[in-house]
């Protein structure tokens, strides 16, 4: 039997965390451009378009990502498409990710005073520029608390992603756990990398939120 | 909610107009002759069947027979990690073209999938401290039980126990393993040399035999209706206990013969 070393336990979860980052990045990047879109489709105000959305986001609020990615991978394959791993996760963890950023964010543009919207118009400012100069720029000093907190549940989210194949993090713990027989170690450094990848996110957030809040001490 | 739920059986209705448009594949054997490649899912967190080294590259008796059965296809072999819980689905829906993942046969998985001969011998039993009393499957009522969602051992010890056992299920065999050995649950049901790898391993847990659920022999697991696939399967599992081979893995993985394997 092969006797793993706790450098051999630390150097193949490192190596298996860079799964775990790239489907993070996945996450953040399409769940962010989807969510944008969608929260400024909703901002443009159509009654039908609002009613999509928010089903839309009911939909993927409502039902756990581990069904989400279970239903893209192997239920749309029992119809005879093939859809990789990739293309499940990339697709699921969008999907998910952009509905919660979505709601996020139309809360935090709704925290902005009415009086700056028709401030705004009054100057003769569209649609657009609204958006641009005056809603969004404070709505995004709100929105980086939330924000920042739901990301790093995505980050530890994308575990799930090992039921349809994925060894990232957690799946190459489970295996390593059931080689050396010593769980409480190899989930002790599961757990430490997690608290590496989530920490600096968290401590960005901070960063940032001082320097957008600089005009208010 | 009421909108939400409409959209979702519209989605599910599209879905289904596009499986009637698709009935009709090419075979399996077809499609690995002419890739060159078959896609075999194995256990990586199951030892001596399936877990990982120094790498984390899979092996196991049963990357072994998976390897073997991929050679004498004459084709390539693309090992996919699958679970209790997952591998099923991934014959299915032929995201894999077999699965040799110490797959036990019984009436309900025989409905879904169609089996191969078996290749290897499998046991499996209940096991608990010495110092836990469990002498027969009644004992175990008021006790709790870890055992992985999904595999053989869960089904049978749902036959067995009374119904005032506490079943913990857990999603793979790795964090089943865990969970009896920091004592979070009193019994565990699953096989034997998993156990045996265990005191192995923590000979101060002092974990004993208690009782046989069953002797389940392994198969390897094909998608309904890929007689052709399973033919061939059939021939290289025969041929290779004819030689021997099965029994040099048996030997090798779980340091004993490969006894009677039922066809």
């Amino acid at each position: 039997m092969i006797e793993f070393t706790l450098w051999d336990i630390v150097r193949n979860l490192a190596l298996a965390a860079r799964w775990t980052v790239v489907l993070s990045l996945i996450a953040f990047v399409g769940g962010g451009l989807v969510g944008l879109l969608l929260l400024v489709l909703r901002l443009s105000g159509r009654a039908p378009v609002n009613r999509v959305i928010g089903a839309y986001v009911q939909l993927f609020q409502g039902t756990p990502l581990l069904m989400q990615l279970f239903l893209l991978y192997f239920g749309i394959a029992l119809f005879g498409i093939d859809t990789s791993a990739w293309m499940a996760a990339g697709v699921a963890l969008t999907l998910y990710a952009s509905a919660y950023l979505a709601e996020i964010w139309r809360g935090c543009v709704e925290a902005i005073p009415r009086g700056q919207w028709e401030a705004s118009k009054s100057l003769a400012l569209s649609f657009g520029q609204q958006l641009r100069h005056i809603i969004l720029p404070q709505a995004l000093r709100i929105a980086v608390p939330p924000t920042v907190g739901f990301l790093v549940q995505v980050i530890k989210g994308t575990a799930l992603a090992s039921v349809i194949g994925f060894v990232e993090l957690t799946k190459a713990g489970g295996m390593i756990a059931n080689v050396t027989y010593e769980p409480l170690l190899v989930y002790g450094c599961v757990a430490l990398m997690y608290f590496v990848l989530c920490f600096p996110v968290s401590l960005y957030a901070r960063t940032l939120e001082r320097k957008l809040h600089v005009g208010h001490r | 909610m009421k909108s939400s739920k409409r959209s979702f059986l519209a989605v599910l209705g599209c879905a289904a107009a596009l499986a009637l448009g698709n009935a009709h594949a090419q075979s399996a054997l077809d499609g690995i002759v002419k890739s060159k490649t078959v896609k075999i899912g194995i256990p990586t967190d199951y030892p001596p069947y399936g877990f990982v080294g120094l790498d984390l590259k899979p092996q196991g008796l049963d990357i072994d027979v998976a390897n073997l059965i991929a050679s004498k296809l004459g084709a390539k072999v693309e090992l996919v990690p699958v679970v209790s819980a997952n591998r099923i689905p991934y014959l299915q829906t032929k995201k894999v073209d077999l699965v040799v993942s110490t797959l036990g046969k019984n009436e309900e998985r025989a409905k879904i999938i169609d089996f191969s001969h078996a290749y290897a011998p499998f046991y499996q039993g209940v096991f608990a401290l010495k110092e836990t009393q469990v002498k027969a499957f009644s004992d175990l009522a008021g006790k709790t039980v870890a055992v992985t969602r999904g595999a053989m051992e869960d089904e049978m010890l749902a036959k067995v126990a009374p119904k005032e056992t506490i079943v913990k299920r857990f999603e793979d065999q790795a964090a089943t393993t865990a969970a009896f050995a920091a004592g979070q649950t009193q019994v565990i049901a699953t096989s034997v040399s998993n156990i045996g790898m265990l005191s192995e391993k923590n000979p101060k847990l002092g974990v004993e035999y208690k009782l046989l659920l069953r002797d389940s022999p392994c198969f390897v697991g094909i998608a309904k209706g890929e007689d052709a696939l399973r033919g061939r399967v059939n021939e290289i599992l025969l041929a290779a206990k004819a030689d021997g081979t099965l029994n040099k893995f048996a030997q090798k993985w779980l340091k004993r013969d490969a006894g009677e394997l039922p066809l």
